[in-house]
């Protein structure tokens, strides 16, 4: 579905900002994007889709080759939610502001209004809201439900969290959840470690704009040295599961945690 | 990434001389373009600004700048050439429009004088900190901190906007909004949109700062404020002498 090949892109020509990465992410798959502040994953974001083309190596997006093809095609199937929604926010009415990117994907009107009722009611919107004065976990949620109504097949989202409060947070993430469960593959930059934690299933880690760590999310939050050298720390249950060891070290969820202090604890009596 | 008229850090001479007189120096070489219609002397300057850039560091944006200016200049050439219908007809063209040899060398003055006036004020936003460009104006002129500071954030904002600019036309791209477009006026029609989120993280941004320097004593800045000096030196009086020089060969030829 998404193919970096030896992909190395830079700024500036004296310097590179990513150097030769390859990985694969295939369809259905929630990845989590990994890595410190400058590390390049929004550089590797914007070269999945073509906004960015690779100094040398290849991407490969649905089989298209995102330096030959334009960003407005590949757009058809992936999607990209930026980390400022005000980038994104054109329109002064939450109906017009869903139907705009509607209007490129969809020629029947009835057929755009259709789905923009549904991401209306899937977001809990009013439609005839002005996105610009509305919060911005609100704003955040416009941009989203624009970018969900073309149904893409590929979701990149870069810090979609960044500055939402925990319901704000949470509302989101169960939506991209239920995205996942229908199929969306996703591809999530976050700094939040328990989000990723809760919802990635594979991370890749970058640092310096190398790929150091791939691998699923249970794996690389147990490989602490891994998460140090991108200056990530665990998320909590893990770590406290580490620190513990035993039985323990195993545990991945509040949940795995409780069921393993209720097992201990019963086996001691 | 770095813009067209950010700041380039560097210790040539260009950049060692006194903010005010790099901005008198900017204005002197604009003028020099308007008071001769000589267009040896416009190239001249042209030539000049170039041998600064190369002088300091910055040759290669200088070329930058001048091919995003020929364009414009090519489009301004084009209209401008029509328009002059004086002189002796040089090539008659259909529809009742012809190329006259006081239109071709009005245009060719227009197009030069756009391209050598341009450049010195780039230049000198090139090897000039923006927080100097205010500074020095209430520091030696005795410019009011508050209109010293607009003229600083207008300079200041320039490149913030072209970013945001670019990031918004980023997240319309990736929305299926056609930018790559090769049609002028597809674009400029899918640009118009766009006005309303430039406006608001503009207003945003701009109400931000104004807080912020509002609760960190903006009104009570004087003179003596800031915490550079702004000495001239030797070099200071040869540029402005380098530039006077130019702006008497402009006025005589």
């Amino acid at each position: 579905m998404l193919e970096f090949q030896r992909v190395c892109f830079g700024y500036e020509s004296e310097s590179a900002t990513l150097k030769d990465l390859s990985f694969t992410i295939n369809e259905g798959e929630f990845v989590a994007l990994l890595g410190e502040n400058g590390a390049g994953k929004s550089t590797l974001c914007r070269l999945a889709n073509g906004l960015l083309k690779p100094s040398s190596g290849r991407v490969l997006a649905f089989g298209n080759d995102t330096g030959q093809v334009k960003t407005s095609l590949l757009a058809r199937d992936i999607g990209f939610l930026f980390q400022n929604p005000d980038r994104q926010i054109c329109q002064s009415s939450v109906r017009d502001e869903i139907l705009f990117g509607l209007e490129i994907a969809l020629d029947d009107a009835a057929a755009r209004q259709a789905r923009c009722d549904e991401m209306l009611q899937l977001f809990s919107l009013s439609g005839e809201r002005d996105p610009f004065g509305m919060s911005r976990g609100e704003r955040q949620q416009i941009a989203l439900a624009s970018v969900l109504a073309r149904a893409p097949k590929l979701l990149i989202l870069d810090e979609p969290t960044t500055g939402l409060d925990y319901r704000e947070c949470m509302t989101i993430m169960g939506i991209i959840a239920q995205l996942h469960a229908r199929g969306t593959t996703i591809l999530m930059i976050s700094h939040d470690m328990e989000i990723v934690a809760d919802f990635a299933g594979r991370a890749l880690v970058i640092s310096e704009g190398r790929l150091i760590g791939d691998g699923p999310v249970r794996q690389i939050m147990r490989d602490e040295g891994l998460l140090g050298r991108a200056s990530l720390l665990p998320a909590q249950i893990p770590a406290l599961g580490a620190r513990l060891g035993g039985p323990y070290a195993e545990a991945f969820s509040v949940e795995e945690m409780l069921s393993l202090i209720l097992e201990q604890k019963g086996a001691a009596r | 990434m770095k813009g067209i008229l950010d700041y380039v850090p560097g210790s040539s001479f260009l950049h060692r001389l006194n903010p005010l007189v790099k901005l008198l120096l900017a204005f002197v070489l604009c003028a020099s373009c308007f008071v001769t219609g000589n267009h040896f002397i416009v190239l001249g300057v042209i030539a000049l600004n170039l041998a600064l850039a190369f002088s300091a560091g910055i040759f290669g944006r200088a070329l930058k700048m001048l091919s995003s200016l020929l364009k414009l200049s090519a489009l301004l050439f084009l209209v401008q050439i029509f328009f002059v219908r004086e002189g002796q007809i040089l090539l008659q063209l259909p529809l009742g429009l012809y190329i006259t040899d006081l239109g071709l060398s009005f245009s060719l003055l227009f197009v030069l004088r756009l391209l050598a006036a341009a450049l010195p004020l780039g230049l000198m936003l090139s090897v000039t900190q923006t927080s100097d460009i205010p500074n020095v104006l209430v520091r030696k002129l005795g410019l009011p901190y508050q209109y010293a500071f607009v003229l600083g954030t207008a300079i200041r904002f320039i490149p913030l906007f072209a970013q945001e600019m670019a990031g918004i036309m980023e997240a319309q791209t990736a929305r299926g909004v056609e930018f790559d477009t090769k049609n002028f006026f597809k674009k400029v029609a899918l640009l118009l949109p766009l006005c309303a989120p430039l406006l608001v993280s503009s207003v945003r941004r701009i109400e931000g700062g104004a807080i912020s320097a509002e609760l960190r004593g903006f009104y009570l800045r004087g003179r003596k404020s800031g915490y550079k000096d702004y000495p001239f030196a030797l070099r200071d009086f040869g540029a402005l002498l380098g530039g006077a020089c130019v702006l008497a060969l402009a006025v005589l030829f």
